[in-house]
């Protein structure tokens, strides 16, 4: 099987008033298949800009990207659409779900650009709504929520289409201590379900639940380990197939 | 097609977050639309009424007289025409195969007076039987003079259904004596009720008497008219043949202009179409304004819904929407807005509509005039959403995700 995710020479480089900032730098990456890996690094260093590019948010100046052997460098916006879709799952530090849908219809979102019948969507958006345990909040607005049950939404939402890879900028950012480290125990179950997760952290204990840790100053990676210190965990259970 | 529904729905639910916002903005479609229909509704109606009014003249009766209809002479050249004579009538009888009847009509303004009664500014027309046949009129009650009576200069007199109304409340006025000036004329029939001709002149308030009473009383020169019923199936070649003749009758050489005129119908629908073209383009003016400035007032607040849905944009590009299905949420919002602004236009439209049948003149609102002005509404409103929704389509989802 090819990689997930392969990085080579990425580059993303921004023209602010005659000057070149360059957000990212050069990025060689590999990332497999049911990896846990957090993203470290200081403020402005290029963590949000390798999500967006990772998250066929954003294409890249120079370098080639590929996801499962596809080329995302050479996609047009429909494709980009598609790979956003069906593949990818966003989660964001400040949860960005649309306050005028309840959290039922937040999930269901990404499944109505997936085509799928009406019935079909809530009963796997409720599905979702059950893994992150919200099942009693359904029909909740965003505002009538707690900023940890918003991001518990906002992973349903992620989840939902059963995608390849669920990407995850701070997360936690954005909440107290406490509902950190339930969003984290979330994140823990999704990967030994057999999920591929990416999140940016600038915590150290948050990155400690990830089992890969990549560091990045100025749009380069600085350091790329397996963390020794995380606890054994038992070996995650192949990825289900379904959708 | 679950994709499609979808932006139907999103679109709607968007309209109903800013319902007053959309009305206002639908106002310039509902004026429009409203111009349109009702300007339907009024042609129809003058096009019923100018048709019953037609139907006095008659389209098979040739009206031969010294001026045109809507003509564009000079009144001295006309003044100089000479007059027309009685004696043309048998003449053209004799000469032409195509004339059923034709009856000279001489015409004045007079008071008729009864007792104490009297019927002012009445249309007093002098004429012979057969007027009875070139005029589309019915009497009602009583006969028309006869030929003996028209011969004799009998003092004998059909009024109109209003003057009978004016003079004769409660009575018959079959047989009653009335007065015009100082002389005496029996009541020998009334006519049916025919209301006015296009709108202007009543029918009903005229009198008959027969030419040569007329000319032996009023005047024996003057003005006069010669209306002539044809074969309804040949009725150019009867003008033609007509004109012929008068010229004859004129003496008029090849290169002499006719100095007289013979009008039909036509000459009052080519003026009516004049006018329904002048009405109809005004209707069109009012109506293509109001929808370019409710179309711009569209845009305008699509511009600013896609402004402030930056974010939401934003969040279902992240998720997987296209440019295409962004492009459809926004435009069908736009149409929606418009079509509810042509609905209600229709609406207040039908209600005008009633409005006019019931108190200006008979009329009906075009069935087709309304779907043509829906179709009109979401035209607008797809070009008018064309910019905002593109410009929607082509946010960066990163851009649009910073968006506060
Ligand atoms: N749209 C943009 N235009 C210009 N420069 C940009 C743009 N987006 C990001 N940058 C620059 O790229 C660099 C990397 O930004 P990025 O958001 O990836 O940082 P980060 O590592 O996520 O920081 P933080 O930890 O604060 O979120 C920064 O210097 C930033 O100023
Ligand atoms: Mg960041």
């Amino acid at each position: 099987m090819a990689d997930l995710i392969k990085l080579n020479g990425l580059q993303r480089y921004y023209e602010v008033g005659g000057e070149t900032v360059k957000a990212l730098d050069g990025v060689d990456l590999i990332i497999n298949h049911n990896e846990y890996i957090s993203i470290m690094g200081p403020s402005g260093s290029g963590k949000s800009t390798m999500m967006n590019m990772i998250g066929c948010l954003d294409s890249p100046t120079d370098g080639t990207y590929e996801f499962e052997g596809e080329k995302v460098h050479e996609m047009d916006d429909n494709q980009l659409a598609s790979i956003r879709n069906r593949k990818i799952g966003f989660v964001f530090q400040t949860f960005n779900l649309l306050p005028k849908l309840t959290a039922l219809r937040n999930v269901e979102l990404p499944l109505i650009y997936a085509n799928i019948p009406k019935d079909e969507r809530l009963e796997l958006a409720e599905i979702a709504m059950d893994k992150v345990s919200l099942t009693d909040r359904m029909h909740h607005k965003p505002n009538e929520l707690s900023g940890g049950q918003r991001q518990r939404v906002a992973i349903a939402r992620a989840l939902v289409t059963n995608p390849s890879i669920i990407l995850a900028d701070e997360p936690t950012g954005n909440l107290d201590s406490k509902s950190g480290v339930e969003i984290m125990d979330v994140f823990d179950e999704l990967h030994n379900e057999g999920n591929t997760i990416i999140l940016v952290t600038h915590e150290a204990y948050i990155a400690k639940h990830a089992h890969r840790t990549i560091h990045i100053l100025d749009g380069r990676i600085e350091k790329d380990a397996q963390n020794k210190t995380t606890k054994q965990r038992k070996q995650p259970s192949k990825k289900k197939a379904t959708l | 097609m679950f994709a499609y529904v979808e932006s139907l729905r999103m679109a709607l639910s968007a309209i109903w977050d800013n319902k007053l916002r959309a009305a206002l903005t639908t106002l310039g479609i509902i004026i429009g639309i409203l111009a349109v229909t009702l300007m339907g509704t009024l042609i129809s109606g003058l096009d019923r009424s100018f048709e019953k009014s037609m139907s006095f003249l008659g389209r098979d009766v040739l009206y031969i007289s010294k001026h045109e209809w809507f003509g564009q002479e000079e009144w001295w050249e006309i003044r100089n025409r000479p007059d027309l004579k009685v004696d043309y009538i048998e003449k053209l009888k004799n000469q032409s195969k195509y004339v059923i009847a034709a009856a000279p009509v001489a015409m004045r303004s007079v008071n008729i007076t009864r007792k104490d009664e009297m019927a002012m500014g009445i249309n007093l027309a002098g004429t012979t039987p057969e007027f009875a046949q070139t005029a589309f009129m019915n009497i009602e009650s009583g006969r028309f003079y006869t030929e003996g009576e028209d011969r004799s200069g009998a003092r004998v007199i059909a009024i109109g259904y209003d003057v009978a109304n004016a003079l004769f409340e409660n009575e018959n006025p079959i047989g009653k004596k009335v007065k015009i000036g100082n002389y005496v004329f029996r009541v020998v029939g009334v006519t049916e009720k025919q209301g006015k001709f296009l709108g202007l002149f009543s029918m009903d308030n005229r009198a008959i008497i027969p030419l040569g009473t007329y000319q032996r009383l009023f005047a024996r020169r003057g003005w006069m008219r010669l209306d002539v019923k044809v074969d309804d199936e040949h009725i150019d070649e009867a003008k033609d043949e007509i004109i012929a003749i008068m010229r004859r009758l004129r003496g008029l050489r090849p290169e002499e202009k006719n100095d007289f005129a013979v009008n039909q119908q036509d000459a009052f629908r080519q003026q009516y179409q004049t006018m329904k073209i002048a009405i109809g383009g005004t209707g069109l003016f009012i109506t293509v304004l109001s929808l370019v400035v409710g179309g711009i007032g569209i845009m305008n607040i699509m511009f600013v819904s896609v402004k402030e849905r930056t974010k939401e944009i934003g969040v279902r590009k992240a998720v997987g929407a296209t440019q295409g299905s962004i492009m459809r949420q926004f435009l069908l919002e736009a149409l929606f807005i418009c079509l509810f602004g042509g609905a209600v236009g229709i609406v207040l439209a039908l209600g005008g509509s009633f409005l006019i049948d019931k108190f200006v003149f008979p009329s009906t609102m075009p069935v087709s005039l309304a779907l043509i002005s829906l179709i009109l509404s979401s035209v607008v409103g797809v070009v008018a959403g064309l910019a905002p929704s593109y410009k929607a389509a082509r946010l960066d989802p990163i851009e649009a995700l910073r968006y506060e």
